[in-house]
């Protein structure tokens, strides 16, 4: 009895499986998901081109005349700048000492690599606050200062970690036969690191300068407090949004929308196509 | 195992790790026990600090950790049911949903929460909306400014971070052990509770201590969306650098913040533990 119980509600369960309500929602609860996702993101965007200082629907007109007084912005081009010298940095000189950690780690027994790396996690993990205000403390006490270069530092402590787990990862993933077979063909270890492993480690590498400098540009809470005086683009639009409503944040979000998004969106890409190009090197 | 240039590969990062991560969180420590004369810090091994921090702030300590815990729950469920759609039931639409919540865990971590701030505002996108569509006479107040705010802005910005380390954990479940489960008739609920979750364990904790790090550690969203309704910890901590200048009290607040978020983690583990024992 209690067997054919069973059985019956196990031809059910298959049955459900196929399709009817719970398909239909799970389209619903995906449909809801994404639009939660993106609908947000997708409000700054259009918003920055409404006529109208109120941001709702319906939108009457679309103009350009917040994307005119952003690039009329004194303060704009300058945050910008300083947004662009401060992540450009950053991205080169984590993606250099990430992927050098990486290297090394790959010389090192497994056992000590997978602490380095769970360590070298601790200021990603952090609250951000609390790494700024420490790094706040120290900077002034030890004579640094606070500036663009605190800026720096602070931002290559959360990036250099990111850059090492994704280098590492695929560093991993290179079968060392390949490594191998050029050194029996007489290829130098230098030569070898060059013509086989760079090439096949090149698209993490520049994926992961691609995805830090989009940390980068938008972190705001350790900016905030190692920068001292001028603006980046978040400390910008923080100011902004603070004394009120000012439609013009629309424009710069979107700008900044645009260009950390941007950038993980073509890392993504970059990774993707290398793993259908070297696909048989796994 | 090549040893060759090892020390001078990892040295760049060692000497920034150990200046400007180890040094700083150290000194951070030992100012907390410092005091403050005047305004300036003398250096002292005094407990008041946490006492203050512990005792004066303790109904914001609790609220903040009421507040946080329900996001990372909210954050650790939304992002169960959005990994097992992605891993059992989007099939060809899975690489792209990946790739959405990828691309939307970066920009504009302010934009993000300006945007629910557009949102929900009393002439904001969901009121003009309602009043359009003659749901409602009048725009809601409440949307705005309040905790229901401050959850679901902070539950947004969260969810990516949710999502990947449970996604990680659910791609790793062989489909034949869900269909196993399923032949011997266990419903598809308790297949997920008996079968899928137990292995989940790493994925969800990891999701969950993260969501809840950063929602202790955010005291942007309360000022954005919560309005002056609410203070949270987090919002009491950064002013104690930035206009009060008593750093050794900001500091013992950081590390109580800390300690705290550590017990609740901890508590949360022993929790899934035990509601997936065997």
């Amino acid at each position: 009895m209690t067997e054919r119980a069973a059985t019956g509600e196990a031809t059910t369960a298959r049955a459900t499986r196929r399709g009817g309500p719970q398909r239909i929602a799970w389209i619903l609860f995906g449909t809801l998901f994404v639009g939660f996702l993106i609908s947000p993101i997708l409000l700054v965007v259009v918003f920055s081109f409404s006529d109208r200082p109120i941001t709702n629907f319906p939108i009457e007109a679309l103009s350009l005349v917040w994307w005119r007084q952003m690039l009329g912005s004194i303060d704009f081009a300058a945050a910008l700048q300083r947004s662009l010298q401060i992540s450009g940095t950053v991205a080169v000189i984590g993606t250099i000492i990430g992927t050098m950690t990486a290297a090394g780690l790959m010389r090192l027994r497994e056992r000590w690599t997978r602490t380095i790396l769970v360590l070298g996690m601790t200021p990603v993990a952090m609250p951000p606050l609390i790494l700024a205000v420490a790094l706040l403390v120290s900077f002034v006490r030890s004579g640094l200062g606070l500036g663009m270069t605190a800026v720096i530092i602070a931002h290559l402590l959360i990036t250099i970690p990111l850059v090492t787990l994704i280098v590492y990862g695929r560093l991993k993933a290179i079968d060392p036969i390949l490594v191998e077979c050029a050194r029996d063909l007489g290829a130098s270890p230098f030569r070898a690191g060059l013509t086989v492993t760079a090439p096949l480690a090149a698209p993490a590498v520049v994926g992961a300068a691609l995805m830090i400098f989009a940390i980068s540009i938008d972190e705001f809470v350790l900016t905030s407090f190692t920068l001292g005086g001028g603006n980046t683009l978040p400390t910008l639009v923080w100011g902004m949004m603070r004394t009120g409503a000012m439609p013009v944040v629309n424009a710069i979000g979107t700008v900044m929308i645009a260009l950390s998004m941007g950038m993980v969106l073509l890392g993504v890409l970059i990774a993707r196509m290398s793993l259908v190009q070297h696909g048989g090197a796994r | 195992m090549q040893r060759r240039h090892l020390p001078l590969l990892l040295l760049p990062s060692a000497v920034l790790y150990g200046a400007a991560f180890v040094v700083p969180i150290g000194m951070f420590f030992v100012v907390s026990f410092w005091k403050m004369q005047g305004f300036s810090m003398k250096p002292a091994f005094t407990f008041a600090n946490y006492e203050r921090a512990t005792q004066s702030y303790a109904p914001a300590l609790g609220y903040t950790l009421v507040i946080a815990t329900v996001v990372a729950l909210l954050c650790v469920v939304i992002a169960l049911a959005a990994g097992w759609l992605m891993r059992f039931k989007a099939r060809r639409w899975e690489s792209l949903l990946l790739g959405l919540v990828l691309v939307t865990m970066f920009g504009g971590y302010l934009m993000k929460i300006y945007a629910w701030k557009t949102i929900l505002g009393n002439e904001g996108v969901l009121n003009s909306a309602l009043l359009g569509v003659g749901l409602i006479d009048e725009a809601l107040t409440f949307l705005l400014y309040s905790r229901g705010a401050v959850v679901v802005t902070m539950t947004y910005f969260l969810l990516p971070f949710a999502i990947l380390p449970i996604y990680a954990d659910l791609r790793a479940v062989a489909d034949v052990q869900l269909e196993a489960a399923q032949d011997l008739a266990a419903s598809r609920w308790r297949a997920f509770l008996t079968v899928v979750l137990p292995q989940c364990g790493y994925g969800v904790t990891s999701a969950f201590a993260l969501c809840l790090l950063f929602a202790l550690g955010d005291y942007i969203t309360p000022v954005l969306v919560g309005g002056g309704s609410m203070n949270l910890y987090s919002q009491l901590i950064a002013p104690t650098f930035g206009t009060l200048f008593n750093w050794p009290l900001g500091a013992a607040m950081a590390f109580t913040l800390i300690a705290a978020s550590a017990v609740v983690i901890f508590l949360f583990n022993r929790l899934f533990s035990w509601a997936t024992r065997p």
